[in-house]
């Protein structure tokens, strides 16, 4: 495979973007209104695209060329305005604030699991001088960012939108590390991602007919 | 073979078929029983084939087939074959009391068929990616079924399984990215350096520390799914809430696909890092289920999640047993892994009877099961009898043999302290198990006097403790030859 030397064009580019998505990351976690959350949550995306772009130029792929696009419509521009649409009308959604933590102790733990993040793969993991040595770390981060939003968000929709910042985490590790990935396995994993939303929606739905608000503080019927 | 290969895994979509023909719900019940009965037929010749012969390829390896595929495709096709059978009447009966719907049913048997062609399809494939799409997808119709009452209960259970197993799925596919990189090195193909024979041969030139980690986030994300703690619960709640045909899939044939994958990135791991860490890290994640699987199986409660805590520790046996390693170890892994799916897919079977009956799903409410029911109180006093081990049912050759496995290594530690939790599995399993079938049974006039189900109820629960009887006191000389296979093929 083609090496994505960090002090290419592309690599700097790349490395750009994965600050970027990190720092979105960041705010998502720190946004106490939802609507900003999902916002933050579409700007990562269009990031990402970006970068999936940049990728796809570097080593003229179109199958890249194609995620990118898709990226850019399914998750930067359909799935925030659908789950806007969904919280803000129906469910009458505006300003929910329901974290477990504080907002600012949320941002700390952040801070320590993107310091872990790169603890654990900078050092024997990745040569220097790649593109990857630089977003693998960054990519790392936002997978943990994404994963303690879904801890400490209490909404449903929240927790699926955290996981769906895990998933932006992995793509991101997945172009530079290996942008040669199979394309069928690509769209397939995108597949599964619109099939999971489309499903975790329809949950939701259910579970906003049943309870007042979806919230999983009210998801308490299970246990032990 | 190829043909075999797809009947294998299409068989079971005739159910999903005959819901989008518009056929009744009944209808589409009997054509999954039908599909789900070809699929197995078709799993039996293919295993006998491939025993035989080099493994199966095509279509760029995204088709492969070796004797572990072929051993994984029995298990789940046989009981897949079981949960149809016991969908039918179980179904019709919900259907009956009007607790579901018609439209509802349809559904089952949508998503059922789906399912179970999912995990199929993901035990034939040979790229680690198209394993990791398939299996979250298999996630996917799997949650549908666990949401399926609709009701608030069953749509939280639903809710936890899909977003925690979706979260797993995904660390496993950051798991497999890294595999993926660790043979940057080589000169393959995209394609084939996602594709595990090609990984195993090219081993030693696999970068080591990407595939510890690769190894590591790959038994935490399929782990996930296998229901191995700390990351099993959502597993209690998705089988206690699920229809109990469909827990029976979820326990008998979804965990073992998760252990399926475990298994081909275990091969890998093993190849390049030697026994040591792997090892390390099944003993770790294999121990601390069999502890939690026990410590819930001493409390009292709903019979479904007591035998889906039992899962969590035979789960945590079976991880155990890969940890051992050796022949013994690996072979014992295999063993239990048929034989506790054969055994929960009865125990799950003969609940839902229970449930139906009995209008509850809290063990202490349920009393002379077996003077009520013969049929289905026995089946699930055999069935307990069988999980915990006790002779002559397959599980106890296969956990003394995962039991000598241990005591092969150097330290005889962990094969004490395994036998010493399997021993408060069963004081606190049958406990529980034995309240239920004894006792006289409840007036008929009483309000837990639900309905009955069909005849066809009882066939899987006998078919079931019939092969398991058998598993007991004869290996059959073909299905030994196919674990011996497949042991070469992870070593």
């Amino acid at each position: 495979m083609e090496k994505l030397a960090a002090a290419s064009p592309a690599g700097v580019l790349l490395d750009l973007a994965g600050v970027l998505i990190l720092l979105l990351a960041f705010a998502c976690l720190g946004s106490k209104l939802f609507n900003r959350y999902v916002a933050y949550y579409g700007a990562q995306s269009v990031v990402l695209a970006f970068a999936a772009g940049v990728a796809a130029w570097r080593f003229g792929s179109v199958e890249l060329w194609i995620l990118a696009g898709l990226t850019l419509l399914i998750k930067g521009i359909g799935i925030p305005v659908a789950a806007r649409r969904l919280l803000l009308r129906r469910v009458a959604l505006a300003r929910d604030s329901a974290i477990s933590i504080g907002l600012s102790t949320s941002l700390i733990a952040g801070g320590g699991l993107t310091a872990f993040a790169y603890l654990v793969t900078r050092p024997q993991l990745l040569p220097h001088g790649l593109a990857a040595a630089a977003v693998v770390p960054l990519s790392t981060a936002v997978t943990l960012l994404g994963a303690l939003a879904m801890v400490v968000r209490r909404h449903t929709v929240a927790q699926l939108i955290g996981w769906l910042i895990v998933e932006n985490g992995v793509f991101l590790g997945a172009i530079t590390l290996v942008a040669t990935f199979p394309f069928i396995v690509e769209a397939g994993i995108f597949l599964d991602i619109a099939a999971g939303v489309l499903i975790m929606l329809a949950f939701v739905t259910g579970l906003t007919r049943q309870l007042a608000e979806a919230s999983a503080t009210e998801l308490r019927g299970l246990r032990g | 073979m190829t043909a075999l290969a797809i009947l294998v895994a299409a068989g079971p979509l005739a159910g999903p078929l005959a819901v989008l023909l518009r056929a009744r719900a009944r209808a589409a019940g009997l054509a999954g029983v039908a599909g789900a009965l070809l699929s197995f037929a078709a799993a039996v010749a293919l295993l006998a084939t491939v025993l035989h012969r080099a493994p199966l390829q095509g279509w760029a390896e995204f088709l492969y087939l070796d004797t572990l595929s072929g051993f994984f495709l029995l298990t789940v096709s046989g009981v897949t074959l079981l949960a149809a059978i016991g969908s039918v009447s179980y179904l019709a009966a919900e259907q009956d009391a009007g607790r579901l719907s018609s439209f509802q049913v349809r559904l089952y048997f949508m998503f059922f068929g789906l399912f179970a062609a999912l995990m199929l399809a993901s035990l034939e494939t040979g790229n680690l990616g198209l394993l990791f799409v398939l299996i979250e997808a298999s996630t996917l119709a799997s949650a549908a079924l666990v949401g399926l009452e609709g009701k608030a209960r069953s749509l939280e259970a639903a809710w936890k399984y899909v977003i925690i197993s979706s979260l797993g799925v995904t660390v496993a596919l950051a798991g497999t990215l890294f595999l993926f990189y660790a043979g940057t090195a080589l000169h393959l193909t995209s394609n084939q350096r996602l594709t595990w024979p090609y990984l195993v041969a090219h081993a030693a030139a696999l970068a080591p520390a990407p595939v510890r980690l690769a190894f590591l986030l790959a038994v935490a994300g399929y782990g996930t799914k296998v229901g191995l703690a700390p990351m099993h619960t959502w597993l209690p709640d998705a089988h206690a809430e699920a229809p109990s045909p469909a827990s029976a899939m979820l326990s008998a044939a979804l965990l073992n696909t998760g252990m399926y994958a475990i298994i081909r990135f275990l091969a890998i791991a093993q190849h390049r890092l030697g026994a040591g860490y792997p090892r390390a890290v099944l003993l770790g994640f294999g121990f601390a289920s069999i502890l939690i699987g026990v410590l819930f199986m001493v409390r009292r409660g709903n019979f479904k999640r007591l035998f889906a805590y039992s899962s969590v520790e035979h789960m945590g046996i079976i991880a155990v047993a890969l940890g051992f390693g050796g022949i013994l170890g690996l072979y014992g892994a295999l063993l239990h892994t048929l034989n506790h799916a054969i055994a929960k897919a009865v125990l799950f079977l003969s609940s839902g009877d229970v449930a139906l009956r009995y209008r509850t799903r809290e063990a202490a409410e349920v009393r002379g099961l077996l003077a009520a029911v013969p049929v289905t109180g026995g089946a699930l006093l055999l069935g307990s009898l069988a999980v915990l081990g006790s002779p002559p049912f397959g599980l106890f050759l296969s956990e003394l043999t995962i039991v000598r496995a241990g005591f092969a290594q150097a330290s005889p530690v962990l094969p004490v302290l395994l036998l010493g939790f399997l021993a408060i599995a069963f004081v606190a399993f049958a406990r529980t198990a034995a309240g239920m079938v004894t006792g006289s049974a409840p007036a008929p006039a009483s309000p837990y006097a639900g309905q009955a189900l069909g005849r066809s109820a009882a066939v899987p629960l006998v078919l079931g403790l019939a092969v398991l009887l058998v598993l007991g006191v004869w290996i059959p000389a073909g299905l030994n030859t196919a674990i011996l296979h497949s042991l070469a093929v992870i070593t």
